[in-house]
């Protein structure tokens, strides 16, 4: 007899316990989560890259990335831009509010491949979310050992979109990390850096020597960071991509998010270039 | 094997002896179509049809079903889940394409990533069927070109062989072996009944007209993903999905919440999607990966006739050509397969010149 499993479409219930808001125009907010039994929370083993369904009950359902670490115990965070529905919903949720959740869901990094590596983080926008969640983990005291240099270019479109202004204030103070913030245009008070992302990451020039590259963010930001990278040696397995694509079940089941034969809900939503070249263009 | 004679006028002792343990689904005819039904008599069974319009699938995978249902208190919400899968299933009259279906659909809702759909594989698990061979296939059948037969028996529990006024009845699985046993009152099959029983599976099998070579059809499709072909492919097609909601095979759904405001409660409900709709992947921020219909007519064969084989190694059709009946502008696969072939021929011409 096959193993009797628990309905997979059944969401785990948290607790809304903090909410804060990550920009100026105040359209991206972080909300984080607490398990509401202690069961759900050691059976929900993430690591970074991944993503979960979230939920308010009578509203919807929807995929979003993780961005806390598994390295911040107790919590899960997700930083939501207010767009359809649900994303509304949770911008209107307070403190004490129940959501569901079902996950984690997808392959995220591969946090074993790319132990003994140097790392370089390349970012856009508010995609920076599980990005977020990677920097934070290899970070840890208990992971830092295992990674090498890191490497951190964050692109934003103004000052005010900038988000975890508070964990990159922590990384500033460090010295085994090299941030590198920069935004599209000058602006009065910004002493970082000015332009697009692929100009820096030309300006920044990552070696490709035993190194990884992680990429998340607008499509055109992502087209033009990788011919820069690929200008300066590295190789399509190197560089690493999470897509998206519109998702229901997140589990395998409801088919929308395939490209070819793959599904980025269960095969992805992280490949390499070298994979992708593999896929037909379909996303 | 053990074989015995089920006359018709005997049905109704069938019916009387299953129902008391299964809920019996058999094709009844409703507004001119023959349908799938859960049945309360046995009159209403009909037994001269070629197959339904709306596959089996439904019993097991309705257009809507519910995922789970939920009461909201406040801040707090209480989940309900499903408590009616333990429902014993019985489908009788199922042809052996829609049995073999269901195998498919089964291995799928196993196969991919670690979750396992356990709505419909406990459904699945809870169900016998009670298949019967096809005398004559309809000239848009296929079923021998993907591995089939309208004899086959392999995914079916109990099958049965229309002999004109009796059925040959053949245990196939633990699950028909017992059922067999249940009927104590089964006559014995003659030589003479399997003999013909034999004969009309021959014949069966002889009158297809509807013939293709899918090895070749999954290779060129692997090599064309990109030809202008598609283009060509769909530009008749309007889009309706008609051959996708009624394949079979299509499982895609969309899950969406269905609220009681009034008394504070609802539930989360999946209903039938389809990839032919533009809405199927549109994002949130207005990218579509799949916005004409080129990718999306592309994406169903596709999906079926490469993608399957690449991920499971099999076709994902069972030949019943329900895709071929419905489609309304008569774009229907036929017509499709010959195109991509044709792809084939014009490349061996270029060889060769």
């Amino acid at each position: 007899m096959r193993k009797q499993l628990p309905n997979p479409y059944i969401p785990m219930l948290t607790e809304v316990v903090s909410i804060t808001s990550e920009n100026k125009v105040n359209d991206i907010k972080t909300i984080e989560l607490k398990f509401k039994k202690e069961e759900d929370y050691k059976n929900f083993a993430y690591i970074p890259g991944q993503f979960a369904e979230i939920s308010l009950i009578g509203k919807g359902e929807c995929p979003i990335g993780i961005a806390s670490s598994p390295t911040e115990e107790g919590t899960i965070k997700f930083t939501i831009k207010k767009m359809g529905t649900v994303t509304s919903g949770f911008h209107n949720c307070e403190v004490g509010d129940t959501v569901g959740i079902r996950g984690p869901c997808g392959n995220g990094w591969p946090m074993e491949d790319m132990k003994g590596k140097n790392i370089v983080v390349i970012g856009g926008g508010f995609a920076f979310s599980t990005l977020r969640s990677l920097v934070l983990y290899v970070l840890d005291e208990k992971y830092r050992k295992d990674y090498k240099d890191i490497t951190v270019i964050y692109g934003n479109r103004d000052s005010g979109e900038v988000l975890y202004q508070d964990v990159l204030e922590e990384w500033d103070k460090r010295d085994d990390i090299n941030v590198v913030l920069t935004i599209d245009r000058e602006e009065e008070g910004w002493t970082r850096k000015v332009g697009f992302v692929a100009a820096i990451v030309k300006e920044v020039a990552p070696s490709p020597e035993n190194a990884v590259a992680i990429i998340c963010g607008p499509p055109i930001m992502i087209r033009t960071a990788v011919a820069e990278l690929v200008e300066l040696g590295w190789k399509d397995e190197q560089i690493l991509n999470s897509l998206e694509m519109r998702m229901k079940c997140g589990i395998g089941k409801c088919g929308r998010c395939n490209i070819g034969n793959k599904f980025v809900c269960v095969d992805g939503p992280v490949f390499s270039l070298a994979e992708l070249k593999k896929m037909p263009n379909e996303y | 094997m053990e074989q015995k004679i089920l006359q018709k006028d005997q049905i109704a002792k069938l019916y009387i002896e299953l129902s008391e343990e299964y809920n019996i689904y058999a094709p009844v005819k409703e507004k001119g179509n023959i349908v799938f039904k859960k049945i309360s008599n046995s009159d209403q069974i009909e037994l001269d049809y070629l197959n339904s319009k709306i596959p089996p699938k439904e019993v097991l995978f309705p257009q809507m079903e519910v995922l789970f249902e939920y009461k909201l208190d406040g801040k707090d919400v209480e989940i309900i889940d499903r408590q009616d899968l333990d429902e014993k299933i019985l489908l009788f009259g199922v042809r052996p394409c829609d049995a073999y279906s269901f195998e498919l659909v089964g291995n799928f809702f196993k196969a991919h990533g670690n979750w396992e759909d356990e709505i419909y594989l406990k459904k699945k698990e809870n169900t016998t069927i009670i298949g019967m061979g096809c005398n004559s296939p309809r000239t848009t059948c296929f079923c021998t070109s993907v591995g089939g037969h309208p004899f086959q028996k392999d995914y079916i529990d109990l099958f049965l062989t229309d002999l004109g006024d009796k059925y040959l009845v053949e245990g196939i699985s633990d699950k028909g072996k017992e059922i067999m046993q249940k009927l104590s009152w089964l006559s014995d099959a003659k030589e003479a009944d399997v003999k013909k029983s034999e004969e009309l599976a021959k014949q069966a099998e002889e009158s297809f007209t509807t013939k293709f070579n899918f090895d070749l059809v999954t290779k060129v499709l692997g090599e064309n993903f990109e030809n202008p072909v598609w283009e060509e492919i769909s530009e008749s097609c309007i889009g309706c999905g008609s051959c996708t909601f009624l394949c079979p095979t299509c499982t895609c759904f969309d899950v969406i919440e269905e609220n009681d405001k009034y008394n504070n409660r609802g539930r989360r409900i999946r209903i039938w999607d389809t990839c032919q709709s533009c809405l199927y992947t549109l994002e949130t921020s207005g990218h579509n990966p799949r916005p004409d219909k080129i990718q999306r007519c592309r994406n169903r064969i596709m999906h079926k006739f490469s993608y399957y084989p690449e991920n499971y190694n099999c076709l994902g059709c069972v030949g019943c050509g329900r895709c071929i009946q419905a489609c309304p502008v008569n774009n229907e696969l036929r017509i499709i397969i010959d195109k991509i072939l044709e792809i084939e021929k014009e490349e061996d011409e270029k060889a060769v010149a």
